[in-house]
């Protein structure tokens, strides 16, 4: 990948990387290979795509044996029913809150970890926990933070004196939101983090020391040389961030379970709910066909910068 | 990388570093304190920092009442298994991917990757009735293929940018002296390879003992429930919320994939950061 080729903390990147393999008589062989994870793929993964895209086009619920061909008739239904498009503006606003807060906090994080200090490493270290955490767990950790009743951040809150009474921040669509975005954010930021120290590592001292002799002060390193260094980095963080965001869905049905009423359902929860409470497995499937296309652009992206890279 | 030698950016660089320590590490840190407090300490609106009165009562209960022992051990046995899978699949396709240079190999493996993107609820949709014709619902292995999902893209591509580095000449040396494609792999590849095959276990794993989604619909009979699903039902559902026995449980279940994590974080950083989806 071109963001990490040039440094060593990746897998350095050797002369025979790209050149010829094996002879062509042995590609056989390589077929044979790929073979089981091919078919695997094939089963488990591309069948299923593709039969969800078909049955989009299908009506198909719980009391009826067989689906039954129904052409764009699901898409007419999703033109004009109100849950739907809320689920869309829903998962605009959570994609975007979630994004923008993991690559402040994230970049933030990676600078300050950057920094020569005693005990970096085992801080390094500690702040990659909230990423391996269960999502379960994760979400217990902040529903109890969010408590209404015995919520640690009411109570800081009030002895800051912001609020005057306890807050029942997950019976309210804005608390909710609040709550599934924070959960979110907090449990990428060491992903995020990781990427831009694999960045930062490669970044020229020499030329940023050169900088301060003429003058420059933090900020101006910071504006001038790290951010355009860490460009590469930032694009494929910010892409992969939008992918995973759209995608996301454990910590937030378990969380609130896409509520109060509907202001955490976004589409994940949306198509969830569709195809296995209510066994609308037709609606659901044409639910999905959108979502996959708002993930089209950021996919794509991703793909080209690989491509580029290799 | 900053100049600290200022007053002024000292204070900038320790406010930043106070509010997203505190953002990252304090969750950490209540989830502990609260798993040590009794319910009479724990259920106050003015909690206590830390516990006046450590106790262990619901570590003790989470694990003697409670099924989280057996929902550890089905999470253990799908997560083993389906990581095990993921990891022999990934291991031969990625070997091939790297060695070999047949018809459409770049697109395929770039295919591969991509469905990485798939939303997994959306393939959920038809692996469900998948599962269902093959009789495979609600059963350890219907889950642990179904875990191939969330993997096998991305241990297949940290696999191949490995093997991408490992020279031919080391393989057509092997060649020379008459051994076969399948002996050079195991005999002389699969030795070199440790680092970047435990990670893509450990990733493997790591999805599979996360997950909440698949588990909770395509196992449906307790016996098999894993933790994901087993702690929601347990600890928090409609009639009781037994916070304290969530915190301590959240920790019993977060112990095996933090202490594998905390030994292999270096190389496992390496191979996500190299090629990385999610």
């Amino acid at each position: 990948m071109a963001v990490i080729e040039n440094n060593t903390l990746a897998y350095p990147v050797s002369p025979h990387a790209n050149r010829g393999g094996l002879k062509a008589g042995q590609n056989r062989i390589g077929l044979l290979l790929l073979l089981p994870a091919a078919l695997a793929f094939a089963a488990i993964i591309l069948y299923p795509f593709l039969s969800a895209l078909g049955l989009s086009l299908f009506e198909y619920t719980v009391e009826m044996m067989e689906p039954r061909y129904i052409g764009a008739e699901n898409f007419v239904k999703i033109a004009s029913d109100p849950d739907v498009w809320a689920a869309f503006f829903t998962t605009a606003i959570y994609v975007a809150l979630t994004t923008a807060g993991t690559l402040v906090a994230g970049l933030g994080w990676a600078l300050i970890m950057n920094q020569p200090f005693a005990g970096r490493g085992v801080l390094r270290s500690l702040s990659l926990l909230p990423w391996v955490l269960p999502s379960t767990v994760s979400a217990f950790i902040w529903g109890w933070i969010f408590n209404s009743r015995y919520g640690v951040l009411n109570a800081f809150l009030m002895e800051l004196g912001l609020i005057d009474f306890p807050q029942a921040w997950l019976s309210t669509p804005q608390g909710a939101m609040l709550a599934v975005v924070l959960t979110k954010v907090w449990l990428s930021i060491p992903l995020f983090m990781s990427f831009f120290l694999a960045g930062l590592q490669s970044l020229d001292k020499e030329q940023i020391d050169a900088a301060r002799v003429d003058g420059a002060g933090n900020w101006a390193v910071l504006r001038d040389h790290i951010l355009p260094h860490l460009r590469p980095v930032l694009i494929i963080v910010v892409v992969l961030g939008v992918i995973g965001n759209l995608q996301q869905f454990d910590t937030i049905y378990a969380l609130t379970g896409g509520g109060p009423v509907r202001a955490t359902t976004v589409l994940s929860v949306e198509v969830y709910r569709r195809a296995f409470e209510q066994w609308d497995i037709g609606f659901a499937s044409a639910v999905g066909v959108l979502w996959v296309c708002a993930l089209l652009p950021p996919a794509f992206l991703y793909l080209r910068m690989l491509v580029k890279g290799n | 990388m900053f100049d600290l030698s200022s007053k002024q950016a000292k204070i900038v660089f320790g406010l930043a570093t106070l509010a997203i320590g505190f953002f990252l590490f304090f969750p950490l840190y209540w989830l502990v304190i609260s798993s040590l407090k009794a319910n009479a300490e724990l259920y106050r609106v003015v909690p206590t920092p830390f516990p006046t009165m450590p106790s262990l009562e619901h570590f003790v209960r989470a694990l003697t009442t409670g099924k989280l022992p057996m929902y550890l051990t089905n999470s253990l046995i799908t997560s083993t298994c389906s990581a095990a899978l993921v990891t022999l699949l990934a291991l031969y396709a990625g070997f091939s991917f790297a060695k070999y240079r047949y018809i459409g190999r770049q697109p395929v493996m770039l295919f591969m990757l991509s469905a990485q993107m798939f939303p997994f609820g959306l393939l959920l949709i038809s692996i469900y009735p998948l599962m269902s014709e093959l009789n495979l619902l609600d059963t350890r292995p219907g889950l642990i293929l179904s875990y191939i999902v969330f993997a096998l893209p991305v241990s297949t591509y940290m696999l191949y940018s490995y093997f991408s580095q490992v020279p031919d000449e080391l393989i057509d040396a092997a060649r020379v002296d008459g051994a076969s494609d399948l002996r050079i792999f195991h005999t002389i590849v699969i030795p070199i390879s440790i680092p970047p095959i435990v990670t893509v276990f450990l990733y493997s794993f790591m999805w599979s003992w996360n997950d909440l989604l698949y588990s909770m619909t395509l196992i449906t009979s307790e016996d098999k429930r894993t933790i994901g699903p087993g702690l929601l039902l347990t600890y928090l559902n409609e009639v009781n919320s037994d916070w304290g026995g969530a915190m301590a449980a959240s920790l019993i279940a977060s112990a095996p994939i933090v202490i594998a994590f905390m030994f292999l974080q270096r190389y496992f950083i390496q191979g996500v950061t190299a090629g990385a989806v999610k």
